[in-house]
């Protein structure tokens, strides 16, 4: 046992066997701000993971209403929206109040296959009516050691926390 | 150059846009709604977007996703610019297009005057004065060309027709993002054609100081690069003139302006 362990350890030190079989989870720490206004729309918000090669591989959330809006979420609408009505049917969920959200990552795709170990970038768009459009990102290497970062707030989005286990 | 605007601008409009850019700007590049409905704008002005002489929209159409080409709904002709409606009915990508036929145009000298009649090669006999000399006869054509999509994009729309100037949108209109790279092609007739010169600008000219136009030219097998470097509407202009001869012409003039958005990153 002992042996299979530290093999184990070898492998994983020498990057012979994916990292991912570690069980690593991306946790996103989102922040959807107050914003004072005469008339305040719940603003439309998706999170999704793109690769190396800037390509979609993995939509975590996706907080809207109506189609005529879904554009104005820009880069999510060129990336994944205009293209993969059935996923983002899948994953559309209502839109949410001024607060603080966790969602995660489990490093599959959206066809749930496990994603090799690189570098990806997770995204946080929000966009609302009457309102602005924020952008936030962040890159990170899947199968790599722990890490934490944030980013800092955006007139649509509060203080994006990135912490992967 | 600027009488080859001129030129190309007659067929398509009165004398009285002359020099100025013709361009169609649509009210929406991308969408993702069902039926939508697209109000288009046309114009000629010399500063980008900023609407001058209103243009007969006689001339604009639709070409669907699927190909077939429809006349708007509605239109309007105003005095700084003309209007035109249509409901987007499904989804992809749409082309909008403002420009008939080629035409043709007989230039010649009579008496130290240079003149002009609307005949090709193979009409312009029956009607030269005898002592016409340096005849010269030039097919003569503009497009204005815009591209909507619709949910997701797709091919038909910018299918090549091989007649005249036009762009191969290697990069397709939708997927045009500020600071990246934009890869085209200038084909005349279907083929490549090198040296085109192109004029790039953008919205927001009456408020710069510098208009900040890019002039660009396409490379010697027609590809015409560029980085749009900030999000916004963008017109290029361009026009080439090629001594061509055939059986109807001895000369092509042909122009072609493509207004599309440059996407926030």
């Amino acid at each position: 046992m002992r042996s299979l362990l530290f093999t184990a350890a070898l492998l994983l030190g020498l990057g012979l066997i994916a990292p991912a079989s570690k069980a690593q989870e991306l946790t996103i720490s989102l922040e959807l701000p107050v914003i004072e206004t005469a008339q305040y729309y719940r603003p439309y918000v998706a999170v999704w993971v793109e690769d190396e090669a800037q390509q979609p591989v993995r939509l975590i959330a996706l907080w809207r209403k109506e189609p005529d809006w879904l554009k104005d979420i820009r880069r999510f609408w060129r990336k994944i929206g205009r293209s993969e009505t059935e996923l983002v049917d899948a994953r559309t969920g209502a839109t949410r109040t001024p607060g603080r959200y966790q969602l995660s990552w489990d490093g599959l795709d959206d066809a749930g296959q496990p994603l090799p170990a690189g570098e990806y970038t997770v995204f946080v768009e929000a966009s609302r009516e009457q309102g602005g459009r924020s952008l936030q990102r962040q890159s990170f290497q899947w199968g790599g050691a722990a890490q934490h970062y944030t980013q800092e707030a955006m007139p649509e989005l509060g203080e994006l926390k990135i912490t992967l286990n | 150059m600027k009488k080859m605007i001129l030129a190309t601008l007659l067929t398509l409009c009165s004398a009285s846009a002359a020099a100025h850019t013709l361009w169609v700007l649509p009210s929406h590049f991308v969408l993702s709604s069902e039926d939508s409905w697209i109000s288009v704008d046309v114009s000629a002005a010399n500063m980008t977007f900023v609407a001058d002489k209103g243009v007969s929209p006689a001339n604009l159409s639709i070409v669907f996703p699927d190909g077939q080409r429809q006349a708007f709904a509605q239109s309007y002709q105003g005095k700084r610019k003309s209007q035109a409606d249509h409901q987007l009915t499904m989804d992809g990508t749409y082309r909008i297009e403002l420009g008939g036929p080629a035409r043709y145009f007989t230039f010649f000298q009579e008496d130290g005057q240079r003149r002009r009649i609307m005949a090709n090669k193979q009409e312009r006999a029956a009607q030269l004065p005898a002592n016409a000399t340096n005849v010269v006869t030039t097919r003569s054509r503009g497009r204005a060309l815009s591209y909507v999509s619709v949910n997701a994009p797709n091919q038909t729309a910018l299918a090549l027709s091989n007649d005249g100037l036009e762009l191969k949108l290697l990069t397709h209109p939708a997927d045009v993002v500020a600071t990246e790279p934009v890869r085209w092609q200038f084909v005349l007739d279907g083929k490549p054609v090198a040296d085109v010169q192109v004029e790039l600008s953008r919205e927001g000219e009456l408020y710069r100081d510098d208009a900040g136009r890019e002039v660009l030219s396409s490379d010697a097998n027609g590809y015409l690069t560029f980085t749009p470097q900030v999000p916004g509407r963008y017109v290029i202009e361009a026009s080439v003139q090629l001594d061509s001869s055939n059986a109807l012409a001895d000369q092509v003039r042909e122009s072609l302006t493509l207004t599309f958005e440059a996407a926030l990153p």
